[in-house]
């Protein structure tokens, strides 16, 4: 095991909430050094968005903003000040790396710009992650998570009962899409940087990167061919059949079936029940055509049934049916306790806390976080000591006017 | 990295020079690819008629013609690959596979674990030909553990994650997610991974394999859920478009008009709410003391997007989301698959490109997902199967006229 992947790589993760913060921490995670700065006294929006221990709200103890900034240092500077932005510079023309994702106005008004910050460090590679972008029409739109995936046409395809609304996740799928494209985007430019002749900006929109690589993918040759297309359907796969998800005796199984090998397979593992030897259900398009007449048959079965009964016994006959894991029953799970991807770390303020961790293993690399998340402000004397020189003398001063 | 390739490939993208063999399939592993190669790396997909990759045959098909080469489903999701053909049954396409690693800096695969090491392919065996080798590996749970040989499809590999015990209608049971979202998103996970693992070499000279688990990937989605779980011992179920940590209210999908039209809204401070209500015209429901605050509108919430609904229910989406706009409310028109190509932010931002394929049609696909301010990668259609055979087999590994086409009548570059 040698030193962590990206060890020696400089980062200032200048985000709020979830895309930025979480693509800065998946440089975090695989050893770069990682400079969260936060607006003092409030700090990151998400440090207010919980889940807090028993729901009592305190900035020191969300769950959200412990997940997403793990393994990072953090300062506190007002970059909406002139004083502020002077220092968020001297800190950019020490890193490789900027990340952020405020609404380009925003920005704007902070005189925050590529050209700007590079001026000092042609190197500097910018990743910018908005719900829209940095061109476009739509580009200075107010918008969150929910608003960049329901641009997509994955929720109107993919997700919900025709009639009803189309559905989000349930999380923040959207952020978590754009932080992924920034981090592994932005790495590459970092790597490329002599070939590509300096630094550059990445302009990320959460929206594009499921719009494109997602919804566009299988949909976008078919209907600018065509001009047809689907909705969604509230079922699993509306073209074969089975292959939803089902209720069980203790929750739901994602019942999936389709070749003729794997329909002999659930075949037997329901103890071979007379219904399925219908004339109906005797080929894959067959079963396809007949869904309608099979969901209620086999929901018989399956309610009857352990999910986890159901799965064992399909997967011993080579079906892919997969219980529908509810988060405790992912987070006990023994298979990912023995592979440790949930870690425990001490924080000051929520004692030892569960996590998830990198997501994942370089075998060959130290991988982390070894770190808890930062308290507000936690590593300003250490950061702008090491990184702006600073003495104890002007930090009390910037402290003072509120800078940081 | 090894000695950059000719033209096509050599615009200053910052992975030029980069060589990937890639073993993957269906959709994950060509996203890796595609990543990759859009950035300037050279990515060859290994694949044989002797087993066609199931996302060739999707149809609708480029002038109805049921070929693999004419999957209209396929050339977008497999753009910036390239297509070298071998039969991997055969002991001399393995041999060549060997070769054709030995001149490459990462080698991609997505089958279960095990799969690689049957074909005499395995991490330990590709070192010997090529000793500082990046290898991902991504199985649907990673490479050791009890759960290692799961059977999944990328669509219900999220059950293994809780993503889909959180996706519904509140309250209601789970959704299922009509396609595997997990796949683009693992893809572009993997290419990060891989570029992790090159900055390590950079660094100090070695390569190394990685394990990389798409159920572990895709649980990072399902993080703020899973914090609730360790601090609060809490388990989360569906809740239709709700705020993942109610830090929004209202926060939904209201309905206009149209068939099948709707509109996202979500109200994020007191002051977006009071500008909500003046856009409204300040009905008297919404004046209600109660709503004034988020815990209120929360605890309101059921009544309070029912009467928002009311109120959207007649507006056209996209004028609507232009007048909330301008009060400063985060409104968005939901888009259908339809509107993709005639929304203008996409077509100003060329998110959607149409091209030409060398079989002589155009088509659609889509481009660079990220835009970069400094390079520009030049975005082919899919490959057609084994378009890269000569310059890999002829040019890169050195065989004559005589052996290649001997190999290609034998059917093992196939």
């Amino acid at each position: 095991m040698t030193a962590a992947a990206l060890a020696g790589l400089k980062v200032i993760d200048l985000g709020q909430a979830v895309s930025a913060p979480w693509c800065a921490r998946l440089f975090a995670d695989y050893g770069a050094d990682v400079i969260k700065v936060e607006p003092p006294r409030t700090g990151d929006v998400a440090r207010h968005w919980g889940p807090f221990p028993g729901d009592r709200p305190d900035p020191e103890k969300s769950g959200l903003y412990f997940f997403l900034n793990t393994g990072k240092r953090g300062v506190t500077l007002d970059v909406s000040r002139a004083e502020g932005r002077e220092l968020l510079g001297g800190l950019v023309r020490g890193a490789d790396v900027l990340i952020e994702n405020h609404l380009p106005p925003r920005m704007r008004d902070w005189g925050l710009d590529y050209a700007t910050l590079a001026q000092g460090n042609p190197d500097l590679v910018m990743i910018s992650i908005t719900p829209f972008g940095q061109t476009g029409p739509y580009r200075d739109w107010h918008g969150c998570d929910l608003n960049a995936f329901h641009l997509t046409g994955a929720s109107s395809r993919y997700c919900g009962r025709p009639g009803e609304a189309p559905l989000e996740h349930g999380t923040f799928a959207a952020d978590f899409c754009g932080g992924a494209a920034g981090a592994a985007w932005g790495l590459a430019a970092v790597l490329g940087r002599r070939f590509a002749g300096g630094g550059q900006q990445l302009d990320v929109a959460c929206a594009e990167a499921i719009a494109a690589t997602f919804s566009g993918s299988q949909n976008i040759g078919a209907v600018a061919l065509t001009g047809a297309f689907d909705r969604r359907t509230g079922v699993g796969m509306s073209l074969r059949a089975p292959a939803t998800i089902l209720p069980c005796r203790d929750g739901h199984a994602w019942i999936l079936a389709i070749e003729d090998a794997q329909w002999q397979g659930l075949v037997r593992a329901m103890g071979n029940p007379a219904w399925t030897e219908a004339e109906v259900f005797r080929d894959l398009y067959m079963r396809a055509e007949h869904a309608d007449a099979m969901y209620p048959l086999l929901a018989e079965w399956t309610r009857a049934q352990s999910k986890w009964e159901i799965m064992e016994r399909c997967q011993a006959e080579g079906v892919p049916v997969t219980a529908v894991f509810t988060v405790a029953e992912v987070a006990d799970h023994p298979h990912l306790r023995e592979r440790g991807c949930i870690v425990a770390l001490e924080h000051a303020a929520l004692g030892s806390v569960r996590t998830l961790g990198a997501p994942f293993r370089l075998q060959g690399s130290a991988v982390r976080p070894t770190r808890a998340a930062p308290l507000l402000g936690e590593h300003n004397a250490e950061v702008y000591r090491d990184w702006l020189g600073l003495d104890e003398r002007e930090l009390d001063r910037l402290r003072l006017t509120g800078v940081v | 990295m090894t000695t950059p390739a000719p033209a096509a490939v050599d615009r200053s993208l910052p992975l030029r020079g980069l060589r990937v063999a890639n073993f993957g399939w269906v959709w994950a592993g060509p996203v890796v690819g595609q990543t990759l190669g859009f950035l300037g790396a050279e990515v060859f997909k290994i694949e044989s008629r002797a087993r066609i990759d199931l996302l060739r045959m999707l149809p609708p098909f480029a002038g109805g013609v049921r070929d693999p080469d004419r999957s209209l489903s396929n050339h977008a999701g497999w753009a910036g690959n390239g297509s070298v053909t071998l039969n991997l049954k055969t002991p001399a396409a393995r041999d060549l596979a060997r070769r054709l690693v030995a001149v490459c800096d990462v080698v991609v695969e997505n089958f279960g674990p095990g799969a690689m090491a049957a074909l005499g392919l395995d991490y330990a065996e590709l070192c010997r030909v090529r000793p500082d080798l990046v290898m991902l590996s991504m199985p649907a749970a990673g490479l050791n553990g009890p759960l290692k040989s799961v059977r999944t499809y990328g669509l219900s590999l999220s059950s293994l994650t809780g993503l889909d015990s959180i996706t519904g209608y509140a309250g209601g049971p789970p959704v299922p997610f009509e396609n595997a979202f997990a796949d683009p998103f693992n893809g572009i996970m993997g290419a990060f991974a891989v570029l992790a693992a090159l900055a390590g070499r950079e660094r100090n000279g070695s390569g190394q394999h990685i394990d990389f688990s798409q159920q572990e990937a895709v649980m990072q989605l399902v993080g703020p859920a899973f914090m609730d779980y360790f601090l609060n011992g809490r388990i989360a179920g569906p809740r239709g478009n709700r705020h993942p940590l109610d830090a929004a209210a209202p926060h939904g999908v209201f309905p206009c008009a149209g068939e099948d039209r709707w509109i996202s809204i979500a109200v994020a401070s007191d002051a977006e709410w009071l500008a909500l209500r003046a856009a409204m015209g300040d009905p008297p429901w919404a004046a209600a003391g109660e709503l004034a605050g988020l815990d209120g509108r929360l605890r309101n919430i059921d009544s309070l997007h029912a009467q928002l609904a009311a109120w959207t229910r007649d507006c056209d989406d996209r004028e609507l989301a232009a007048r909330l706009q301008q009060q400063g409310i985060a409104a968005a028109p939901v888009l259908n698959i339809g509107d993709l190509l005639l929304d203008p932010h996409y077509r100003a931002r060329g998110t959607f490109i149409e091209v030409q394929h060398p079989l002589g049609f155009g088509e659609t696909i889509y481009g660079a997902y990220v835009k970069c301010s400094r390079t520009e990668p030049a975005v082919e259609p899919g490959p057609r199967m084994g378009r890269d055979n000569e310059r890999v087999f002829r040019g890169l590994l050195g065989l004559s006229e005589q052996e290649y086409s001997g190999l290609v009548d034998a059917r093992v570059i196939w």
